[in-house]
C-alpha cells in the first residue's frame, strides 16, 4: 500500500522509535501468565511416560485421589476429546498407548504444586513396553510398527494434506515442474547428497503456562502464554464443541514464542482439570524438562538433493526428497512439510523440479512450528549443496548463485513469476559479500592466519521465505480516539517480543499525521474485546496488521473529516489536519481540534453530531491459492522476503575448534519501519540460528529416552557467543502491498546461518559437513574423515534399526557424463 | 518449591557439628547452593535438613602467610578468590581455574570448597588444587583430620567426607606460592558450560604437574614430571592418568585427543 508515496516525507516510519513496552519489561513490571495467581487457584502436574512406546495396562490413581488438597485427578480414559491442528490425532492424555517419552498419561490439580507433585508420584501406571519407531527413515519401512494404526479414521484438512492410512506417513506433499528425468539426461553433471538436522527446542524464557477456569454455564476463561489467542479459542471450541463466544482467551506479555506457542498445547488439559475440580482455576506451567519432552520441538529433517547442472553452471533439474520427523503427532509438522515443499529449492530458479516431502510419525516428542517454519532446516541442505555443486564445477559459489538466483522474470517452483517488486536476493548477496570482503583475504587477515596458525574461511548463504498461511488469512485493527485527541489501538496480533506493537504505533502515527506519543497500542490480548487475527506467526504481522492499521486510520480520518466539515461549514475536500486540529486548508485558523470531536460534538442549540471516533480496518491476504495436490502449482506466497548471510570463520586446523570473526546479514525488507528494532530482530535471529548451527539438538538413547532435556546438555548460545563483529543490512525494494512498502523479516534472520557456517568451515579447512549441529568434534572428524559416532546429535539414534541409507545407496555421489 | 526441609543456620562450628553428629544422610550442608539447590530441585537429594554454614564466624576468610601458606574457608566464593590480592599474586593457577568456572553470577555464590565437596569429575577448581597439593581440613564431633586433595575424591560425586563431617578449610602449602600455571577447558559454547575436558599445567619449580578434569571418574593429576620431557612424553604421562568415556557431550576419542592438544598448548605456554 502507498508504494508511490515519497519516502522522504515519512516522519514516523523509518525512525528508531523506542519500544513502547521497554519500561515495563526492563523494570519487571510487565505481567506474564507465569506471574499470575488467582483466588482459589489450583496447581497442576502431569505424570509423564518413561517409555517411547508402550501399552498402558492399568493406571491406579486411588492413592493420589485420597490425598487431602487434591481436587482433580484425570486419566486419558475419562477424556473423550481429541485435538489436532491439521490432522486430529492427539488425545489430551494418552489413551491405551503412549507414543513418546515424556507424554502425559495422567494429571492432577491440587492446592499446592508440592501436593500436586506428591499426588502424581502416587499414581501407579503399568506398561507393556513396545518396540518404538525412532528414526524417521525407519518409519517408512514396510515392517515398521505403526505409530497411529487408526490414521485412516482421523479427521484432517483435506484440501491441503494427504495422510496415507496404513503407514507412518502423516502427509505427503508433491511438487512437479517441467520434466526432471529429461533434465538429468540433458545435464552435464548430476550431483547428489543427503543433509540432516536433529530436532531442537525453542527454549522460550517463559515455559508454556496456562491458567484455565471452566466456569458455570461452560463459560471458559483461559489466560495463556501463547502466540495466537484466536487460534487457541478456535481449536479449543472445536475440541469441546463450544460456541466461540463462550470462551475467552487472554494473553498478556509473552516470554518468547518462536513458533512453539503458535497452536494449542496445554490449555485443554488445564481446562479439563478445572472442570473436574468444580470450576476452580487451574494453573499448569511446564518445567524446563517438560518443555523438551511434553511440549513440541522442531522436527528433524533428512533432505536428499539431486541436482543436474550444465557445464556453464546453470541448474537444469533438481530432485528434492524431504523426510520430516513429525514425532508422535502431526501438529504443525505436516504444514512445515507443505511450506518447505513449495519453497524447497531456496531462492533459485529450477526449470525442472520434483519434490516429494514426507511427514513421518515416530515415537518421539512431536514437532511443531519453529521460527523459519522448515526453512532453517532445508536451507541447511540447499545452501551446503549449492556450494558442493559450485565446487564440483570449479565455479565460485557466489557466481554460481548469481547465475541461478531468482530475478525478475524467473518462475518459482510453484509457477509464480518474480518481478521487480518481489525483492532482490542478489542485492542481499552482494551486500553481505561486500561486508565480509568475500573472495579474498585482507593483509591483516593473512597476517592473523600466520600468527595464530588458524585458518580463515569466508562464505555466503542465501535464503527465502514467504508466510505459510491459508488463503483467507485476515486481521483487523481498531483505532479509538480518546477525548484528549490521543488514540488507543487494538489489534489481534500478539506482542511476543518481535516489536510489532511499536512498529504498528509508528504506522498509525504516520498515517494519522500524529505524534508517536499520541498513539498507544495495547499489548494484552483478549478475544472478547480485540478484533480477530488469524495467528501471530509466519512473519506476516507487519504486513497484514500494518495494512489493517492504515485502513483503520483512513476510516477514522474519514469520520473525523465528516464531523469537522459540518462544524467548519466546509467541504471535506477543503479540509486538512495535523496532530491537533482539523482545519480549512486555505484558512488554517478556521479549525476544530481532534479532542473537540473525539467523543462527539454538540452545538450550542443541543444538536449533537458524530460520537466517539472509532476507525476500523480489516485486511485479508490477496491471491493465495491452495496448491494442486499432484503438481504443487499455485500461489502460496503473500510475499517473499529474501536475504543472505556472509560469515568469516576462524578454524583450528588441528582440533576443529572454531570461532566466528564476523557475520553480515542482509534482508530485502521492502521498507525499514524501525531500524533499531530491525537490527535487534536480525541479531536475535542470527544468534538463534547460530545456536542450532553450533550446539543444539535432541539426543536419544536406543530406547527413545531423551538424554538432554535441560540446559546442562542442551546448550544454547549466550551473549558471549556473538561473533566478534556483527553487521545488519537492510535492502529496500518496496513491496507493493506492504504497509509503506514493508515486508516481514521475523523468521528470516535465523535461516541459512548454519549453511553459511558450514560453507565457511569448508573454505577454511576443507571439512565437509552434512549434518547439524557443527561441534568442534564434528569438524575434527570431518577433517580426519572419521565417521560420526552413532549416539551423537546425528541422524540415527543408536541402535534404532538399520542405518540409512543402505550401503547400495550412498549418501553422496557425483557423476560426470561422458 | 516442591520439597520441604528444615533450614538451620548455626552460629558456631560446634553447633553445626552437633546438628550433623548423628551422621544421618538426610542432612546437607549449604554454602553457595549452586549445586545443592539444583540437586534438590532435580530430586537427586531429598534432605530433611539443610544446614547453612555461612553464619559461622570466619567461614568466609582467606588467609595467607608466607610460612604456613593459604587457607580458604568453606564459604569463600569463586569471585572472592578472583579478587583476592594474595591469591592473584601467589597462586595464579587458582584464578585461572576460577575464571573458567560457570558464569559471573554463579561465581558470586559458588564456593571453592563446594566445588570439591560436590566432587564432579568436571570440577574446575580441582585441577589447580591437585597441582598445588592442597589439603582438605575436616572436622567432626570426633575430632579433626586432614586429607590430601588427591585422596579426597573417591569416585563420581563421591568423597572421603563422612556424613557427620564438614570441611573447615582448604590448605595450600607455602612452598607452592609462586607456582605458575594455566587452566584451559573445552566447552560447547563460549558462555558458561561444563568442561568437556579441562587441563591445568603448573610449573612447580622442581618439575611440572598436570591436572585434568572431565576425563576420569574424578579429577586427576600427574606425578611430578621433569621439565625436560618432550611433548610426546608429556602426553604419554597424561594419557596414563585419564580414563575418558563417551557421553552426550563428547566421544572418548575426541576427549583423549583434546586432553593431549590442551596439554601441548599449555606446556608450550607454561613450561617451554
Amino acid at each position: 500500500m502507498y508504494e508511490t508515496l515519497d519516502k522522504s516525507l515519512l516522519k514516523q516510519v523509518g525512525t528508531s522509535a523506542t519500544r513502547l513496552d521497554i519500561t515495563e519489561k526492563l523494570t519487571g513490571e510487565a505481567q506474564y501468565v507465569s506471574d499470575m495467581v488467582f483466588p482459589g487457584m489450583l496447581y497442576a502436574k502431569i505424570k509423564p511416560s518413561p517409555h517411547a512406546r508402550a501399552k498402558i495396562l492399568s493406571i491406579d490413581t486411588s492413592k493420589a485421589e485420597a490425598l487431602e488438597g487434591v481436587h482433580a485427578v484425570l486419566t486419558g480414559e475419562e477424556l473423550d476429546y481429541r485435538i489436532g491442528l491439521y490432522v486430529v490425532d492427539k488425545d489430551i492424555l494418552a489413551k491405551g498407548e503412549v507414543r513418546h517419552f515424556g507424554e502425559a498419561v495422567a494429571a492432577v490439580a491440587a492446592e499446592t504444586l508440592a501436593l500436586a507433585q506428591k499426588a502424581v508420584d502416587l499414581i501407579e501406571v503399568e506398561y507393556e513396553v513396545l518396540t518404538p519407531v525412532l528414526n524417521h527413515m525407519d518409519a517408512l519401512k514396510e515392517d515398521a510398527p505403526l505409530v497411529h494404526p487408526d490414521l485412516g479414521n482421523y479427521d484432517y484438512v483435506k484440501a491441503v494434506f494427504t495422510p496415507i492410512p496404513g503407514t507412518n506417513i502423516a502427509n505427503l506433499t508433491k511438487l512437479r515442474k517441467g520434466d526432471v528425468e529429461q533434465g538429468f539426461v540433458d545435464a552435464d553433471y548430476v550431483i547428489e547428497r543427503e543433509y540432516d538436522n536433529p530436532s531442537v527446542q525453542h527454549v522460550p524464557m517463559e515455559t508454556h503456562v496456562a491458567i484455565v477456569k471452566w466456569g458455570l454455564g461452560d463459560r471458559v476463561t483461559i489466560h495463556t502464554s501463547a502466540q495466537s489467542p484466536f487460534t487457541v479459542r478456535n481449536l479449543f471450541c472445536r475440541t469441546f464443541s463450544l460456541p466461540l463466544n463462550k470462551v475467552r482467551v487472554i494473553i498478556p506479555h509473552v516470554g518468547g514464542g518462536f513458533g512453539g506457542k503458535a497452536g494449542i498445547h496445554i490449555e485443554p488439559l488445564a481446562a479439563c482439570l478445572s472442570k473436574k475440580a468444580g470450576g476452580l482455576p487451574v494453573k499448569f506451567q511446564a518445567t524446563r524438562e517438560e518443555e523438551f519432552s511434553l511440549l513440541p520441538c522442531r522436527s528433524a529433517l533428512t533432505y536428499r538433493i539431486k541436482t543436474g547442472v550444465s557445464l556453464e553452471g546453470k541448474i537444469i533439474a533438481q530432485r528434492m526428497d524431504m523426510y520430516w520427523d513429525a514425532g508422535a503427532y502431526a501438529d504443525y509438522a505436516v504444514n512445515v512439510t507443505r511450506a518447505s515443499g513449495y519453497s524447497a529449492s531456496g531462492p533459485y530458479e529450477i526449470p525442472n523440479a520434483w519434490v516429494d516431502a514426507y511427514t513421518l510419525y515416530t515415537n518421539k516428542p512431536y514437532g511443531t512450528a519453529y521460527r523459519g517454519f522448515g526453512h532453517v532446516e532445508f536451507h541447511w541442505g540447499i545452501e551446503r549443496h549449492m556450494d558442493l555443486v559450485a565446487h564440483t564445477l570449479g565455479m565460485d559459489p557466489m557466481e554460481f548463485r548469481r547465475l541461478n538466483a531468482l530475478k525478475p522474470g524467473s518462475i518459482t517452483l510453484t509457477g509464480e513469476k518474480i518481478n521487480e517488486h518481489t525483492g532482490s536476493v542478489i542485492a542481499c548477496m552482494d551486500a553481505a559479500a561486500k561486508a565480509i570482503g568475500y573472495g579474498k583475504k585482507t593483509k591483516a587477515e593473512l597476517q592473523r592466519e600466520k600468527e595464530t596458525g588458524l585458518k580463515l574461511g569466508k562464505s555466503i548463504a542465501l535464503l527465502q521465505k514467504a508466510p505459510a498461511i491459508p488463503s483467507n488469512t485476515a486481521t483487523a485493527a481498531v483505532v479509538k480516539m480518546n477525548s484528549d485527541g490521543t488514540v488507543s489501538v487494538t489489534v489481534g496480533l500478539t506482542e511476543i517480543g518481535q516489536g510489532s506493537t511499536t512498529a504498528l504505533a509508528q504506522i498509525v502515527a504516520e498515517r494519522l499525521g500524529f505524534r508517536l506519543d499520541q498513539v498507544f497500542v495495547k499489548v494484552e490480548k483478549d478475544t472478547d474485546s480485540d478484533p480477530y487475527d488469524w495467528q501471530t506467526v509466519a512473519s506476516k504481522g507487519l504486513v497484514l496488521s500494518g495494512n489493517a492499521c492504515i485502513l483503520a486510520c483512513n476510516d477514522l480520518l474519514e469520520k473525523g473529516y465528516k464531523v469537522a466539515s459540518h462544524i467548519l461549514k466546509a467541504s471535506e475536500d477543503d479540509l486538512s489536519h495535523d496532530a491537533d486540529f482539523i482545519y480549512i486548508r486555505n484558512h488554517p485558523d478556521n479549525r476544530v481540534s481532534w479532542s473537540e470531536i473525539s467523543i462527539g460534538y454538540a452545538y450550542f442549540d443541543g444538536i449533537g453530531i458524530g460520537g466517539p471516533l472509532i476507525g476500523v480496518g480489516s485486511y485479508i491476504a490477496q491471491g493465495l491459492s491452495n496448491l494442486d495436490k499432484e503438481t504443487g502449482q499455485g500461489n502460496p506466497a503473500l510475499n517473499w522476503t529474501f536475504g543472505a548471510h556472509g560469515i568469516i570463520c576462524e578454524v583450528n586446523p588441528v582440533t576443529g575448534e572454531y570461532a566466528l570473526r564476523k557475520i553480515a546479514s542482509a534482508f530485502d525488507v521492502g521498507k525499514v519501519v524501525n531500524p533499531e528494532l530491525l537490527r535487534g530482530q536480525i541479531i536475535g535471529g542470527m544468534l538463534q540460528g547460530l545456536g542450532t548451527a553450533m550446539c543444539e539438538g535432541y539426543i536419544y538413547d536406543k530406547e527413545g529416552h531423551l538424554l538432554n532435556p535441560s540446559f546442562t546438555d542442551n546448550k544454547i548460545p549466550t551473549s558471549m557467543d556473538l561473533p566478534f563483529e556483527v553487521e545488519a543490512i537492510a535492502v529496500e525494494n518496496s513491496q507493493i502491498d506492504g504497509p509503506y512498502g514493508a515486508r516481514g523479516v521475523a523468521e528470516h534472520p535465523m535461516i541459512s546461518v548454519a549453511p553459511a557456517l558450514g560453507n565457511a568451515i569448508y573454505e577454511a579447512v576443507g571439512a565437509d559437513l552434512t549434518h547439524m549441529p557443527i561441534r568442534a568434534e564434528d569438524v575434527w572428524r570431518a577433517m580426519e574423515d572419521k565417521k560420526p559416532i552413532d549416539n551423537w546429535i546425528t541422524k540415527t539414534p543408536i541402535g534404532s534399526c538399520q542405518p540409512w541409507p543402505d550401503p547400495e545407496h550412498p549418501i553422496s555421489s557425483q557423476t560426470k557424463k561422458p | 518449591m516442591l520439597v520441604t526441609f528444615s533450614y538451620k543456620a548455626p552460629q558456631s562450628r560446634e553447633q553445626l557439628l552437633d546438628m550433623i553428629a548423628t551422621g544421618e544422610s538426610d542432612s546437607k550442608l549449604l554454602a553457595g547452593g549452586t549445586d545443592l539447590l539444583v540437586n534438590i530441585r532435580n530430586g537427586v537429594y531429598r534432605p530433611k535438613m539443610v544446614v547453612d554454614l555461612k553464619k559461622i564466624p570466619g567461614v568466609d576468610a582467606i588467609t595467607w602467610d608466607k610460612k604456613t601458606g593459604l587457607k580458604i574457608g568453606p564459604a569463600v566464593t569463586i569471585n572472592e578468590i578472583l579478587t583476592d590480592a594474595n591469591i592473584r599474586q601467589h597462586y595464579p593457577l587458582l584464578c585461572s581455574c576460577a575464571r573458567d568456572l560457570a558464569s559471573f553470577q554463579i561465581r558470586n555464590r559458588a564456593t571453592v570448597v563446594g566445588n570439591i565437596v560436590n566432587a564432579s569429575p568436571c570440577s574446575d577448581m580441582a585441577p589447580a588444587l591437585l597441582c598445588l597439593d592442597a589439603t582438605v581440613l575436616i572436622e567432626s564431633k570426633q575430632g579433626k583430620r586432614e586429607v590430601p586433595i588427591a585422596e579426597f575424591f573417591t569416585g563420581v560425586k563421591r568423597t572421603a567426607l563422612k556424613p557427620n563431617e564438614m570441611v573447615t578449610s582448604l590448605h595450600i602449602p607455602a612452598d607452592k606460592a609462586g607456582v605458575r600455571g594455566v587452566y584451559r577447558k573445552l566447552k560447547r559454547i563460549q558462555g558458561h558450560d561444563l568442561g568437556i575436558v579441562g587441563v591445568a599445567v603448573a610449573n612447580v619449580g622442581k618439575g611440572a604437574r598436570i591436572g585434568v578434569s572431565s576425563s576420569a571418574p574424578t579429577p586427576v593429576v600427574t606425578p611430578l614430571l621433569p621439565l625436560s620431557l618432550s611433548l610426546p612424553e608429556v602426553i604419554e604421562a597424561v594419557n596414563v592418568i585419564i580414563h575418558p568415556i563417551s557421553d552426550v557431550r563428547c566421544s572418548k576419542e575426541y576427549r583423549t585427543f583434546m586432553v593431549g592438544e590442551y596439554t601441548k598448548r599449555l606446556w608450550k605456554e607454561v613450561i617451554s
